[in-house]
């Protein structure tokens, strides 16, 4: 066997069993219960990409496979030892460079462990924005691989809005680069994240960063149902209000956590129930009960949901706003006024209770698994007419075998995230029957399975099932980049026989979506609704090219190889690679993208001597406007929702001379391809924050 | 249910805190999977050797402890699990105390601290040389019980002054009241960035110590991985703690720390 000499590795059993788990709750009940996973032969820590081109080539020869592993908290098995197998572990391409304070980014190496990363940029005064519950023990590696999201995704977006460009290694091209320009074309991006390791590599990633924000405003509201709390949540994601975090609280949550008070005169809880509410709640907070009184849900998961729904009353939400302490105040005061209609005011508490504690919910699985049983995570979307459908469901699916609660969070103008958390009996066939039918129930509800825990092997099947026959575009990439298929096997896709999804399900009002031909033109989809975000053709711009919130399509649709195929269930799914540009490609007929919704609107245009430039200081003051465009020297601002004419005197104080009122007006982002110019280009055509744009020839 | 239970199942969420599992990179050095090891150790699952190896992956610097959200005494529990572990380690004979005054300072190279600390304050200053830094080696065995008796009984009524890390853990775990040398002559850091891992100054993100603790013992060319990014992180600027002069030093770095400066960078 020629492993790399140059590259540092070690055959010692304590380093190959450790980079054996990741930290798959399948996994741990296994360990638990004695058994072990599949112990790989080597672990290389390679320090830069040749390095890494070192240990490709080596394993390609013999053909061994390569697992590639950052810091293992994977939690659907993809970063699972394999027998006979090489660990490439990242954690040596350590790098942190500078922040760019010009084109506010940075370039980190893949390895480098999420938390040092934001004490890094905290101390230059920028944040990446990225909280995942994990940013202690997770790596940027690995957030791209999996496609991440964090708590305040509503603001800073989800991973994959944050990456700039990549630099990777696939065994079958070597080295290549990836966005702003690099070596690689822009669509291999879209693939790369989500790949989990089975297409290449990644080995550095330069990153969009944000000042640390002036101002943070969190709060927790009341509702009585779900159904009221998501209304006002949509409310919020299509009113354009930009919050950094949306977060409900299922009623069963709410009620474990102790987190609101009911209101008096709840009906329905009547004095014997809120007695034994109130005895139960004693009897918890007696030393060393917590940890014992688990024993319970997990023999009688069923009766304990069935207590829990009738115990629970109201839910819980947190909302925050962050950033230019201006904007905070205005937009928070708007979205205040907004929940209060439809909820009660619980003050600052809650929301400051659950940042200062937001990534401490791990913890508390620690004691289920001691006590013999399990406890899991799954995380879903759904667009917002089907948010409800699929909580009910998977509630309704697993209630018999595991307790069951849920949180929704990483809320988008289309719909939402369901984060489901669950606990049963200790026993692998209930732990398999769990997920089995929760799985089926969300397909069957019309949700994707994964938002951004990734597929791993845990879900493989079951995502080869809802992306169906556009896994072609998968392996088209794969048989590029990776010919002999030695990167992370039996991940991400497995064969499995494939179903038809049916054609696109109906639109929904409350969604606030429209449906085209791929190819329709701005004016064909103008007529349908004005777009929220009007890219001259879709998908618009390259992610690296266009701000973080100007989405295109949700979904895409069409046949591959005489069989239908839907990509985009939920309002964003992580099940692997992005695919919907392929499958447009290659058999995709409709289109499916985001519409504005009816309202205020605010439209200012001014003359300064340099509007791009302006452009651009409005972007990095904390706005985001729905038009922000330059037609003939002239610029024009424009916001739409309950906060737009306020958000538009903000912008005209941050504008030299003002910007004088006019009727609203239609704009259009430009749809490439576009290049990367200096500030005084006199052929600027697009802004974002980290810089200008002119067209390409 | 063991006392490493709770450790073994935690998503390893210290381990961005942990600086040889930074450092080294080694998933095997996480303080979670090194509960694991131990736990496995006791359930007759894994060999003593293999939880030897994995328990001497420390620098005892306590950061496990300090970011832990259930306060689980991962140190402390180390500590006791490699005395049952590794053979217990040899005590030097302690020097003796010489000079006048009293004010004692603890060298433990070849530079003349006392000497110079006394130039510094103009006044009479005692010397206490120890080369095995008071024998931090054994500090978290049995056999240091009768050291730190014996420590005590040496510096009864003089104020301590010292500039090393390892000297310090022996002094704190001792129960010996101590300052550090710039906190007698705050001169010395006055007008510098300080980069120090564990004695006051500027937090950085990331502690080091791959100068001490089992680590470097059992581990070095880890401890030297620890030291380096340690280095490639802290920006530079004079050291509080001398004993990092050298292991930095070995990590190929140009440093300085508290001692040069009283010296006038002379050594």
């Amino acid at each position: 066997m020629s492993e790399p000499k140059s590259v540092r590795s070690s055959t010692d059993q304590l380093d190959r069993l450790a980079a054996s788990r990741d930290l798959w709750p399948g996994g741990t009940l296994e360990a638990w219960r004695g058994g072990s996973a599949p112990v790989p032969d080597r672990v290389l820590w390679p320090a830069s990409a040749e390095e890494v081109q070192a240990v490709l080539g080596a394993a390609t020869r013999d053909g061994i496979a390569v697992v590639p592993y950052g810091a293992g908290s994977g939690v659907c098995g993809g970063a699972r030892g394999r027998a006979g197998s090489w660990v490439l572990d990242t954690k040596e391409l350590n790098h942190l460079g500078r922040v760019d304070p010009e084109s506010w980014s940075v370039e980190v190496g893949a390895g480098v462990i999420g938390q040092q990363l934001e004490d890094w940029l905290e101390g230059q005064g920028y944040t990446l924005g990225h909280s995942p519950s994990s940013i202690s023990c997770s790596t940027v590696g690995g957030w791209a691989a999996a496609r991440s999201a964090g708590q305040l995704s509503s603001r800073y977006g989800v991973f994959e809005d944050m990456v700039l460009a990549l630099e990777a290694v696939a065994p079958g091209v070597g080295r290549f680069t990836v966005g702003q320009g690099g070596s690689a074309p822009d669509g291999w991006m879209d693939q790369l994240l989500g790949s989990e390791g089975t297409l290449a590599i990644v080995t550095r990633a330069t990153l969009r960063v944000w000042p640390a924000p002036g101002a943070r405003w969190l709060r927790g509201y009341r509702f009585a149902s779900v159904s009221a709390a998501l209304e006002a949540m949509r409310g919020l994601m299509q009113g354009e209000l930009h919050p950094s975090v949306v977060r409900l609280y299922d009623p069963v949550d709410t009620r474990i956590g102790g987190r609101t008070r009911p209101r008096s005169g709840d009906r329905g809880r009547e004095g014997a129930w809120r007695w034994l509410l109130a005895t139960l709640e004693r009897i918890h907070r007696l030393p060393g009960v917590y940890e014992r009184a688990l024993v319970l849900p997990l023999a009688l998961p069923g009766l304990l949901n069935r207590i829990f729904d009738r115990l629970a009353s109201g839910c819980l939400l947190i909302v925050g706003w962050e950033g230019d302490p201006q904007s905070v105040e205005v937009l928070s005061s708007v979205g205040h006024r907004l929940l209060c209609e439809r909820g009660d005011d619980l003050g600052a508490g809650p929301g400051q209770r659950w940042y200062a504690s937001r990534h401490a919910v791990s913890y508390k699985l620690m004691p289920i698994f001691e006590q013999g049983g399990f406890a899991d995570t799954m995380e879903v979307a759904a667009r917002w007419s089907d948010l409800e459908g699929v909580y009910h469901a998977v509630r309704g699916a697993i209630g018999q075998t595991a307790v069951v609660m849920a949180h929704m969070s990483h809320v988008y103008p289309e719909g939402g995230c369901i984060y489901f958390s669950f606990a049963g009996r200790g026993d692998p066939e209930v732990y398999r029957r769990t997920w089995s039918r929760a799985l089926d129930a969300v397909l069957a509800a019309g949700g994707t399975l994964s938002h951004h825990h990734g597929v791993g092997s845990l879900k493989a099947a079951a995502a080869a099932r809802e992306v169906g026959p556009a896994v072609a575009g998968w392996r088209a990439l794969k048989a590029q980049l990776d010919p002999a298929g030695i990167l992370n096997p039996g991940r991400l896709f497995v064969d499995v026989p494939g179903g038809d999804p049916g054609p696109p399900a109906p639109l929904r009002p409350e969604d606030h979506l429209a449906r085209a031909p791929i190819g329709a033109g701005l004016e064909a989809r103008r007529a349908l609704g004005e777009p929220l975000w009007p890219h001259e053709r879709l998908p618009g711009l390259p992610r690296w090219q266009r701000s973080p919130w100007q989405t295109s399509w949700i979904e895409v649709a069409g046949e591959v190889d005489g069989r239908r195929c839907l990509l985009g269930r939920g309002p964003r799914s992580a099940v692997g690679p992005d695919l919907r540009p392929w499958l447009a490609q290659h058999g995709g007929a409709v289109a499916t993208w985001a519409v504005a919704a009816e309202g205020p609107r605010w439209l200012g245009e001014a003359r300064p001597v340099q509007p791009w430039a302006v452009a651009w200081q409005l972007l990095r003051s904390d706005l985001r406007p729905a038009v922000l465009i330059v037609i003939d020297g002239a610029l024009r601002v424009g916001f739409r929702g309950p906060a737009a004419e306020r958000l538009g005197a903000l912008a005209s104080q941050r504008v030299p001379g003002g910007l004088s009122e006019i009727p609203w007006a239609p704009a259009s982002i430009p749809s490439g391809p576009l290049e990367p110019c200096g500030i005084e280009d006199p052929g600027i055509v697009h802004v974002t924050a980290q810089g200008v744009f002119r067209r390409i020839g | 249910m063991t006392a490493w239970d709770t450790c073994s199942l935690c998503p390893r969420l210290c381990r961005s805190a942990c600086p040889v599992a930074t450092g080294s990179g080694r998933e095997a050095a996480v303080p979670t999977w090194i509960a694991w090891t131990i736990r496995g150790w006791g359930a007759g699952q894994l060999s003593q050797e293999l939880a030897a190896e994995a328990a001497s992956l420390c620098t005892d610097c306590g950061a496990c402890q300090e970011h832990c959200h259930l306060g689980r005494p991962l140190p402390e529990l180390l500590r006791g699990a490699r005395t049952r572990l590794l053979p217990p380690p040899a005590l030097e004979p302690l020097e003796p105390i010489e000079g006048e005054g009293s004010l004692v300072v603890i060298e433990a190279d070849a530079r003349p601290l006392a000497a110079w600390l006394q130039r510094a304050l103009g006044r009479s200053v005692r010397r206490w040389s120890t080369p095995d830094r008071l024998g931090i080696a054994a500090v978290e065995h049995p056999v240091f019980t009768h050291r730190a008796a014996r420590l005590r009984e040496a510096v009864a009524d003089l104020e301590v002054v010292v500039a090393d890390g390892g000297i310090a853990t022996v002094l704190q775990r001792a129960d010996i009241a101590f300052s550090w040398l710039h906190e007698v002559l705050p001169e010395l850091v006055a007008d510098r960035t300080i980069a120090s891992c564990r004695t006051g100054g500027r937090r950085l993100g990331l502690a080091c110590c791959g100068a001490a603790g089992p680590l470097a013992r059992h581990h070095p060319e880890d401890a030297e991985r620890v030291g380096a990014l340690f280095l490639e992180r802290c920006g530079g600027g004079v050291l509080l703690d001398a004993r990092c002069r050298e292991h930095l030093r070995r990590c190929g770095a140009s440093v300085h720390d508290v001692v040069d400066r009283l010296g006038g960078e002379e050594s």
